[in-house]
């Protein structure tokens, strides 16, 4: 099956157990916004995962409470079996805009967690050297600022950074969304080349169907909000994969199934339709909680 | 600048002395009420080569460095409190909004009863009048640090020094040092007023020397031409400043 398979059964390190995690948001009114309800999820270390969902589901929101920016208010999130109390240098998180400080350098964006967390020059230097290999960097843009790099050039200064600390845990927000599609399934393709060389979990937040299939080990489907996970899908292509792997039947049934998990009546709408479903279920729950 | 950025502006100068004299012919003006310029200029050389502007000019130059020090440095601290806590704002800003709006014209005397005519009234005066622009820049600077680069800072664990060091200034430099132009501009004019209060030595002692005791109006025109070649010199020493610092973003 997949690589990740007996990494996981040799207890790697990033391992992620999520139980019942609830979260909602204070609202102004006082009332609370629920966003994740009792949401469970066991992610053996070095496996990837996508979390796909409805949009306003709480992706992201899950995604936050993971890396420790956003406490649970029921649950607990254990990494490698210990609860994660806040942002934890082994767990990198890249956003969904590359975040990049426009003041700065590429060079210094990318040591940027290694400044903060007092690493010395020369060992920052040697650091950057190796990450500017990992994700690709061209090396004649270090000196550049954000704003004279392209879109890619910035998502790939953002990855180097999350992944400064060495982390065990890849937290991804929608990382290419903001690319055109072919770029996309590039980096899709580099991000899985980098996961063989790095060995970290990573947990990749999507929008994108074909996306999740040819990144993820497993597609975790969220309800939407309060978020639930209302299906695990294991995606049962080999590795290392490439593009050709989309074109295989599996991936058509498998991609079948998680749009039938997303709650689209005919199963082949566009991911808007989801969207509106979404929304209509949600002023319906919420119409429910106001009544209660 | 370009050559022809350069050119357009010696042209637009040399309009406006042509103006000038024309007015001073075609008018008749006497000398004591419009001198033309080239008697300006003349008064001008002469008052710098036997050393009449000279001290008066120092004297107001450490008013206005001293003066800008201390209250740009204070606006510093209120204008991040202001930014970083709604209750400072509530408490403070009714008194920086009255105390920008009392004309220092109308303060100066007081500050000259109260401190007396030496350097430490227009110290006060200066640092008074620049307060007010550095702090609403600096507040305005720091609340428009973009809320996500704070939340990539506490997902990195940046400590609240690296929070402020490696985020809050950076960001909010560009606003900062806009408010330091408006307020260097400012310190002279707090300077002049705060001599014309009252003081032994200064630029604006010289203009009252000029215009009463030593009936010289030219002399006047060339401390006039000094106290604006003072400001614009103050005003592009920001801006090298801010071209060092900021840069290209």
């Amino acid at each position: 099956m997949s690589v990740a398979a007996p990494r996981a059964a040799l207890q790697a390190p990033g391992a992620l157990r999520l139980s019942g995690l609830d979260f909602a948001f204070p609202t102004r009114s006082g009332a609370r916004l629920p966003v994740l309800d009792s949401v469970e999820l066991d992610i053996p270390g070095g496996s990837i995962i996508a979390l796909i969902g409805p949009n306003g589901c709480g992706k992201s929101t899950l995604l936050r409470v993971v890396a420790g920016l956003l406490a649970p208010n029921a649950g607990e999130a254990l990494l490698d079996g210990v609860p994660i109390a806040g942002p934890d240098p082994r767990i990198g998180l890249a956003f969904q805009e590359p975040r990049l400080l426009p003041w700065r350098s590429t060079a210094d964006n990318v040591t940027y967690p290694l400044e903060l967390a007092g690493w010395p020059a020369a060992r920052r230097t040697e650091r950057l050297a190796s990450l500017v290999g990992l994700v690709g960097l061209d090396s004649t843009v270090m000196a550049s600022r954000p704003s004279e790099l392209s879109g890619g050039t910035r998502q790939r200064v953002a990855l180097a950074r999350a992944l400064a600390m060495e982390p065990e845990v890849l937290l991804l927000d929608e990382p290419f969304s903001a690319l055109d599609a072919l770029t996309r399934e590039r980096f899709d393709l580099e991000l899985l080349r980098l996961w063989e060389r790095a060995a970290t979990t990573i947990v990749m937040v999507t929008h994108s169907i074909p996306e999740a299939i040819l990144v993820a080990d497993r597609v975790v489907v969220l309800s939407p909000r309060p978020g639930r996970v209302v299906a695990d899908i294991a995606v049962d292509l080999p590795r290392p994969r490439t593009i050709a792997d989309l074109d295989q039947a599996v991936v058509s049934s498998t991609s079948r199934e998680i749009r039938a998990h997303l709650g689209d009546p005919d199963a082949a709408g566009e991911v808007f339709a989801n969207g509106h479903a979404a929304a209509t279920a949600l002023s319906a729950r919420s119409r429910e909680e106001l009544a209660s | 600048m370009t050559r022809g950025a350069w050119l357009s502006v010696g042209a637009v100068f040399a309009v406006f002395l042509l103006a000038w004299k024309g007015l001073v012919v075609v008018t008749g003006l006497r000398p004591f009420i419009l001198p033309p310029p080239e008697e300006v200029a003349g008064r001008f050389v002469t008052a710098w080569t036997d050393g009449t502007i000279a001290p008066h000019l120092s004297t107001t130059l450490v008013e206005v460095a001293l003066g800008f020090a201390v209250g740009a440095g204070l606006a510093l601290i209120v204008g991040y409190a202001l930014a970083r806590s709604a209750v400072v704002e509530r408490l403070l800003s009714p008194y920086l909004v009255a105390a920008q709006a009392t004309p220092i014209l109308a303060l100066a005397p007081l500050f000259a009863l109260w401190f007396g005519s030496g350097l430490l009234g227009k110290v006060v005066i200066c640092a008074l009048i620049v307060f007010f622009p550095v702090a609403v820049a600096t507040m305005v600077g720091i609340r428009s640090v973009d809320a996500r680069l704070l939340e990539l800072g506490r997902s990195l664990r940046a400590t609240r020094r690296q929070v402020l060091t490696t985020l809050e200034i950076p960001a909010a430099l560009p606003s900062i040092l806009g408010g330091m132009r408006v307020g260097v501009t400012l310190a002279v004019v707090g300077a002049i007023v705060g001599e014309w209060a009252g003081a032994e030595r200064g630029l604006g002692v010289l203009i009252n020397l000029a215009r009463g005791s030593l009936f010289d109006t030219p002399l006047m025109f060339a401390t006039l031409l000094t106290i604006a070649l003072l400001g614009i010199a103050l005003y592009l020493a920001v801006i090298v400043i801010e071209r060092r610092l900021v840069g290209a973003r």
